[in-house]
């Protein structure tokens, strides 16, 4: 899956739900006037498209590949007959689906109340989990889209980032450096959605 | 015995009578008081909550920071959606914002219905993609929308759920729903009450005129009752 790369749009019935390997797909809502905020980012440890089973068939955001690679992906029908065997997949998928709840929950306040500086730190943590390695393909123009400012307060943040030695940011490319620091300098929202969804999806 | 019917909350007017009675059971509803914890985010959900003319307030808690509301929940919902996904506590806090009856539920009946029934199963999932719905709203709303649209948007989700045009309401309230400080607040509710559309005095608040509040407010409101009624029809 490309980068931009459009999953599926807002308002369109889902036809597969799709489960990242190495890509990053970001949920964004979409309002009548266009402009759009981010409202979860999906990788190797969620699906895209839970609306498929949750029910309502159709869902009011936009999903987009953020970072570039490969996802599975299952229609409708074989998710449906999976769940018909009546394994682990459904209760997965739900408690999957709470711990989406918690991060939209976190980034709907997060978007609103808490410093731009702290909002890019959730973000690229919330990324670089998503991710192997310490380092993100990305633009400034990107996450201030997907943050929901100008691309001018991104570039601050990133430049004061920068100076602390957490990151390293040249053209389209963000090197985490200090990740201890970059949890420290985020807002509680980080945190409030790791520890939700490590303790929903890990060992049960 | 009989319970009266219908069970006044729109979800659990929604069940088929069989599950709605095995959900309820003999008990009657329970009265909350303004102010009441009814959810502790990070501790273990005891009970539901189907409120019947109460609302209750979903809200983030920091440490260190005022609380923040994020959704309100009355007659058309339910308190407790963690329990329908298979989880046994939630990153946010309930708190009864207005007073007033609720259906509660113990989590080990809620549990034991859910797994008996596929039909309930399959309606509380629709209405946890509402809840999924209405928090995406939410985001959306909370980062684009001037202060004047939310609070009426917000006028107008409180008088739905409490089915009343008169709301009691504190400035601190206000101000974790709107996440302005108070002076904001008050400014907006001025700006609405200058308009005809409201009137405000200290902590309570007359919803005047209805369709200037729903062209003041902003799409979120609309949008979000058409979303709730094609999820749940």
């Amino acid at each position: 899956m490309p980068f931009g790369m459009v999953l599926y749009e807002s308002g369109v019935v889902l036809r597969h739900i799709y489960f990242p390997v190495d890509s990053i797909v970001s949920l964004l809502h979409v309002l009548n006037n266009g402009a759009s905020a981010e409202i979860a980012v999906v990788g190797n440890e969620g699906a895209v498209g839970v609306s498929l089973f949750m029910g309502g068939e159709t869902t009011p955001s936009r999903a987009v590949v953020q970072s570039a690679g490969s996802a599975y992906r299952l229609s409708r029908a074989r998710l449906k007959e999976e769940f018909g065997r009546h394994g682990q997949m459904l209760s997965v998928l739900l408690r999957y689906t709470q711990s989406l709840i918690t991060q939209m929950a976190q980034t709907a306040v997060c978007n609103r109340h808490h410093a731009l500086d702290q909002q890019l730190c959730r973000w690229l943590l919330l990324s670089l989990d998503r991710l192997d390695g310490n380092e993100l393909q990305v633009t400034q123009e990107l996450i201030a889209s997907m943050i929901g400012v100008r691309r001018e307060g991104v570039t601050e943040a990133a430049g004061r980032l920068q100076k602390l030695g957490v990151i390293r940011y040249s053209r389209g490319k963000i090197v985490v450096l200090d990740r201890p620091r970059l949890e420290a300098l985020s807002c509680e929202c980080y945190a409030v959605v790791k520890t939700e969804t490590d303790r929903l999806l890990g060992p049960h | 015995m009989m319970r009266p019917a219908p069970p006044n909350n729109l979800l659990l007017g929604s069940l088929g009578a069989r599950d709605c009675e095995a959900l309820l059971g003999e008990g009657g509803p329970v009265k909350l008081q303004a102010g009441t914890r009814v959810m502790t985010a990070g501790q273990r959900l005891a009970h539901v909550h189907f409120p019947i003319d109460c609302a209750i307030s979903l809200l983030i808690e920091a440490r260190d920071r005022p609380r923040l509301e994020i959704g309100l929940i009355g007659r058309e919902g339910m308190l407790g959606v963690p329990l329908i996904l298979g989880a046994r506590q939630s990153s946010m806090s309930g708190f009864v914002q207005a007073p007033g009856m609720a259906w509660r539920v113990g989590a080990t009946r809620f549990g034991r219905c859910f797994d008996a029934s596929e039909r309930l199963r399959r309606r509380m999932q629709c209405y946890a993609q509402v809840h999924i719905l209405q928090l995406t709203e939410a985001a959306a709303c909370k980062h684009f929308h001037r202060l004047a649209e939310r609070l009426a948007r917000w006028l107008l989700m409180s008088a739905d759920r409490m089915q009343s045009s008169g709301l009691s309401l504190t400035h601190e309230y206000l101000s974790s729903v709107l996440g302005v400080r108070r002076a904001g607040t008050t400014l907006a509710a001025r700006g609405l009450q200058e308009r005809g559309l409201i009137e405000y005095s200290r902590g309570h608040i007359t919803l005047l005129d209805r369709a200037g509040l729903e062209s003041a407010a902003c799409p979120c409101y609309a949008r979000e009752k058409k979303l709730y009624e094609h999820v749940m029809r």
